[in-house]
């Protein structure tokens, strides 16, 4: 009926068809608008809020409005000494946490993707420590590693902390205590996710894999590794967050007795208890080049741009 | 000889992993079952007389009491599970409702410069909210949501959509067109062929999508604590994290583990589907 109709018009069919693209194109952007106004709504205002403030002397000392400096915050924070601690901590605290999370997750999907007798039940204990809910049980985990009270084990923790904090320095074993606490959450999920991915690439390249290379390692590491990787760099992406958050909870928890202080927590830190709005801001949007560097290469690896021509 | 020797180091490596998982949430537990002199002077790998003290303490109501030399803080248990649940059912809601619609957008219709959408919706994955939290709380003040459930609603789910959206278009780009089409030949408008037709079919990615909103929110107690200040309106987390949790840290692995029992039923029975949705997913590049 409608093409019937079309035709006496003498519409043509590319022109029809560019109508039909444009409502197409109309609808998708109202279909978007919910999502975008949830993130942009949240989003846009705080990070236009830290720019902003980041470049004034804001603060809950100063009197009267706050005044425009320019770069001053940025300039000072350079020259801190904590602060380059900070980013070395930080950059130490994502580097090891997510190494050792597929140091965990891989081989833990490699074994679950195998079939065998107890697999599901072992896949459910597996999936545990990520479903478990972790706003708490860092808080838990904090304690039990860092017991306040006498119990038990707090003479053979007592040891242990010793030992860890003589080696690496004060505050060392309870900041090790949080880093374990985010590999057993986020390997578990890192495990999860890369067992989905091995499920998704298809068992013939493994049969081949098998033909062609010599040893179990070789086919790891010449087939499997760069089979995995996109999947890796998602999960590894995914582990970003809630590594910062882990800490955030504990930081906030313990009030910052935890002596190495991450860029983020630094920040809150300055913020909060010192009501020094704008260090605090300048402190927080240091973190930008870092995961713009992170994004970037991520996103070559897990959204490579050349498939599908459009 | 061979082939059985591999099936044991499988077995005993299917059996460290569970062992390695389960570990930290088998010791809190035994502490949490303790008495006060079990928890000083017993073994720490378990526990002789377990008592239900800290369990039954969560649910004594909103009186703070004197237990020996500790007082009990006041924990409105059931209601703060109550809002939690409230919290988590409307986050997720949101969540997939506007996950969906973007994603189906992104997927399916692709308007131009479509990639770049899905990839800064991506990104904003990574800013921490934590560090928002000042300007976010000027926002949550400007709405009129101060202490309101409808904040952390938000919030949260601009924290799980992200992710959601990235799936479910991946999901939705590498649907074959033809199922749609064949749908539309028939007569059906777009809306009841994707509600009919496509939807259905997405529904373990669908899972996916809820069970990483369920670990994400579960995973935060520094906004609820920050959002939620009246103590009948928190939820678990900021509810027992606000609380002295260096007197009696106990109850509070208690309340986690309680709280934890639903969460957990609900991941054990979904996580198959879990990991057949990313798969899905997954299936022709991330």
């Amino acid at each position: 009926m409608a093409v019937a109709r079309n035709e006496r018009r003498g519409l043509s069919l590319s022109a029809r068809r560019a109508t039909r693209r444009r409502r197409e194109v109309a609808r998708a952007y109202a279909l978007m608008t919910p999502a975008l106004v949830l993130v942009l709504g949240v989003l846009a205002y705080p990070l236009a809020w830290e720019v902003w403030v980041s470049l004034t002397n804001f603060s809950s000392r100063a009197e009267g409005a706050p005044v425009w400096v320019g770069l001053a915050n940025y300039r000072k924070m350079v020259h801190e000494t904590e602060f380059w601690r900070g980013v070395a901590t930080t950059v130490f605290y994502f580097a090891t946490t997510t190494v050792a999370k597929l140091a965990v997750g891989v081989p833990m999907a490699l074994l679950l993707a195998r079939p065998s007798r107890g697999r599901a039940v072992v896949f459910l204990a597996v999936f545990l420590p990520w479903a478990y809910p972790g706003g708490v049980t860092v808080v838990a985990w904090y304690w039990m590693l860092n017991p306040p009270l006498i119990t038990s084990y707090s003479v053979f923790i007592g040891d242990l902390k010793h030992a860890v904090d003589v080696v690496f320095g004060g505050g060392a074993y309870t900041f090790l205590s949080v880093m374990l606490f985010n590999i057993w959450r986020g390997g578990s999920f890192t495990a999860v996710f890369l067992l989905a991915g091995l499920n998704a690439i298809p068992t013939e390249l493994f049969d081949y894999a098998r033909l062609e290379t010599r040893s179990a390692w070789q086919r790891f590491w010449r087939v499997t590794v760069p089979l995995l990787k996109p999947y890796m760099a998602l999960a590894v992406f995914l582990s970003f967050t809630t590594a910062f958050a882990d800490l955030a909870n504990v930081w906030m928890l313990t009030g910052g007795r935890i002596i190495f202080p991450v860029l983020g927590t630094y920040a809150y830190w300055l913020g909060i208890r010192n009501g020094q709005f704008a260090e605090a801001a300048a402190y927080s949007l240091s973190l930008v080049p870092l995961l713009a560097i992170a994004l970037f290469l991520l996103f070559r690896w897990f959204d490579p741009p050349q498939e599908e021509p459009e | 000889m061979k082939r059985r020797r591999q099936r044991w180091q499988h077995a005993m490596l299917l059996a460290l992993a569970a062992l390695y998982s389960l570990f930290p949430i088998y010791f809190i537990t035994v502490q949490s079952l303790k008495t006060a002199e079990e928890d000083v002077f017993g073994n720490p790998l378990y526990v002789v007389n377990p008592t239900f003290v800290n369990y039954t303490e969560l649910f004594e109501g909103a009186e703070a009491r004197v237990r020996g030399y500790v007082i009990v803080p006041r924990v409105p248990f059931l209601l703060w599970v109550l809002n939690s649940v409230t919290i988590l059912l409307a986050t997720i809601a949101v969540t997939l409702v506007a996950g969906v619609l973007a994603a189906y957008a992104l997927g399916r219709l692709q308007p131009p410069g479509w990639r770049w959408w899905r990839r800064v919706l991506f990104a904003s994955y990574v800013v921490p909210h934590t560090i928002l939290f000042i300007p976010l709380y000027q926002v949550i003040v400007k709405l009129g949501l101060d202490d309101n459930h409808l904040a952390l609603i938000l919030i949260y789910s601009t924290m799980a959509l992200p992710f959601c959206v990235w799936i479910l278009s991946a999901y939705y780009r590498h649907l074959p067109r033809e199922i749609e089409d064949s749908a539309l030949v028939e007569g059906a408008t777009p809306a009841t062929a994707f509600l009919r037709i496509m939807l259905p079919m997405s529904r373990n990615v669908l899972v996916a999508a809820g069970l990483f909103t369920i670990g994400t929110i579960g995973n935060d107690f520094m906004l609820a604590s920050i959002f939620l200040l009246d103590p009948e309106k928190q939820t678990v987390a900021a509810g027992l994290g606000v609380m002295d949790v260096s007197l009696e840290e106990l109850l509070a692995v208690a309340g986690v583990n309680l709280a934890a029992i639903p969460v957990v039923a609900v991941c054990a029975a979904f996580a198959r589907r879990y990991v057949q949705g990313l798969t899905a997913a997954m299936l022709e590049g991330a």
